[in-house]
């Protein structure tokens, strides 16, 4: 409870001091502060789909549902960052670029990347037996992360982009302001967090579930 | 828990024989998918004409022609097994790592054959010029290694659940998107007389990264 209102407090700060105290970059001018929100949401994003790689090997080892609760969040939570940073990724092209798509290798990773939750949550909808869409899922999400280094390490390294790490981190030298520097750590820490925390309610909800459904029968027993 | 690690190679090479014959009694599987990747030939070639010097649509189309003929046909190995329910039977006399192991060499067999038939053609329909043949049958080799390596596996599963033709498109999808984004650039660039190097260890380290991945998690696709 304290430590829930403490993510919203500390969320609230970050986003005023971005508006406030953080000086703007030269050549982003004011769309600076997209950074804030759609980098986070990208990390977020690769974090949600290692958790679930993570959590469905260990499914696959243990066969301990709440393991696949784990597995099965953490990919719908990585589809709702994934889908934030994308359109905060797109309304940015749209101001710097003049359009909001136009297939920039940063571009196309992340749309693979929204592929590929979207085709977990098709796979998980097509199994209808719990402990089988268990299994089937966990190997799938272990396989479709193979693609994940590949996609936001390999590629952007190989084609040309116009995604501008360049503009404020240059080959891996970090050069941001200091201001700039501690809200973007700030968020990422806001983000890491909301992104723990609803995956922790949404588990919990799942487990409640499920141990419904397996009361209900004798349930029935003792009403009747 | 699997225990069937063993991986003997006489029970791969009794399973890939198997594959072979029940294929060339019926030709079903091949003859289906020829028929697929010719039609979409023609129909690319007589709705586009010939395309000799627009060499970047060329090697988009001729992967969009095969990933579309992997698709129709790869995840058959393993649905022929579930709609003919001889896959107890088969799963009596070898461990899930060999009867996959078995069916991926059946696959790579198979993508081989087909591309025997269909690359040439292309190239003679779409009034190709003449490839860098070394780096363009390099390309060709790692990009099947490829898609046969996630095909096989995701045909596995996609056999166990409901609907399993229509979901194998989407859920595979997104796991060769990589390899088609790396080959279609590569062959653009042997084409236009650029190196290609960057492409081929992309498509190798991608291809051998689904295969150990593949290899790992074989022994999990049936439940003992």
């Amino acid at each position: 409870m304290i430590l829930r209102g403490l993510l919203l407090v500390w969320i609230a700060i970050c986003i005023v001091l971005a508006f406030v105290w953080a000086p703007l970059v030269p050549v982003l001018e004011s769309t600076t502060r997209v950074l804030y929100f759609h980098i986070p949401s990208a990390w977020v994003t690769v974090l949600a789909l290692g958790w679930s790689m993570v959590a469905s090997l260990l499914y696959l080892r243990t066969r301990n549902m709440a393991f696949d609760d784990h597995a099965a969040t953490a990919a719908e939570l990585g589809l709702l960052f994934c889908i934030c940073a994308t359109v905060s990724g797109a309304v940015w092209a749209k101001a710097m670029w003049g359009a909001y798509w136009n297939w920039d290798p940063r571009e196309t990773s992340i749309f693979f990347l929204l592929l590929i939750y979207v085709a977990y949550m098709a796979l998980r909808s097509a199994i209808d037996e719990p402990v089988r869409r268990a299994r089937l899922s966990a190997i799938y999400s272990a396989i479709a992360f193979v693609s994940v280094p590949f996609l936001m390490f390999v590629v952007p390294r190989i084609y040309f982009s116009l995604h501008p790490d360049p503009l404020i981190n240059t080959r891996g030298k970090v050069d941001m302001d200091p201001r700039i520097r501690i809200i973007f750590y700030g968020m990422l820490l806001g983000f890491t967090a909301l992104f723990f925390w609803l995956l922790r309610l949404r588990v919990r909800l799942l487990r409640v579930e499920r141990r419904r459904a397996e009361a209900a029968p004798a349930l029935e027993e003792a009403r009747a | 828990m699997p225990n069937g690690a063993s991986r003997s190679p006489a029970a791969v090479w009794a399973i890939l024989r198997k594959e072979c014959r029940s294929e060339w009694r019926t030709r079903y599987g091949l003859n289906a998918a020829l028929l697929f990747a010719v039609t979409t030939l023609v129909a690319v070639s007589f709705g586009a004409g010939r395309l000799g010097d627009r060499v970047d649509v060329l090697s988009a189309l001729l992967w969009i022609v095969l990933l579309f003929a992997t698709l129709a046909s790869l995840s058959h190995a393993f649905v022929r097994e579930v709609e003919g329910q001889t896959l107890s039977m088969l799963r009596r006399v070898a461990s899930p790592t060999e009867i996959a192991i078995g069916k991926l060499l059946f696959n790579l067999l198979f993508l081989g054959v087909l591309e025997i038939v269909t690359v040439p053609l292309f190239l003679i329909l779409m009034g190709a010029p003449s490839p860098r043949w070394g780096t363009f049958l390099a390309l060709l080799a790692l990009g099947s290694v490829a898609l046969a390596a996630s095909s096989t596996l995701i045909g596995g599963l996609i056999a166990q659940t409901r609907g399993r033709g229509a979901l194998f498109a989407g859920v595979s999808f997104p796991v060769l998107l990589p390899v088609l984004a790396a080959a279609v650039s590569g062959t653009r660039a042997q084409w236009q007389q650029l190196p290609a190097g960057g492409e081929l260890r992309l498509l190798a380290a991608y291809g051998a990264a689904l295969m150990a991945a593949s290899l790992l998690l074989y022994d999990h696709l049936w439940e003992e």
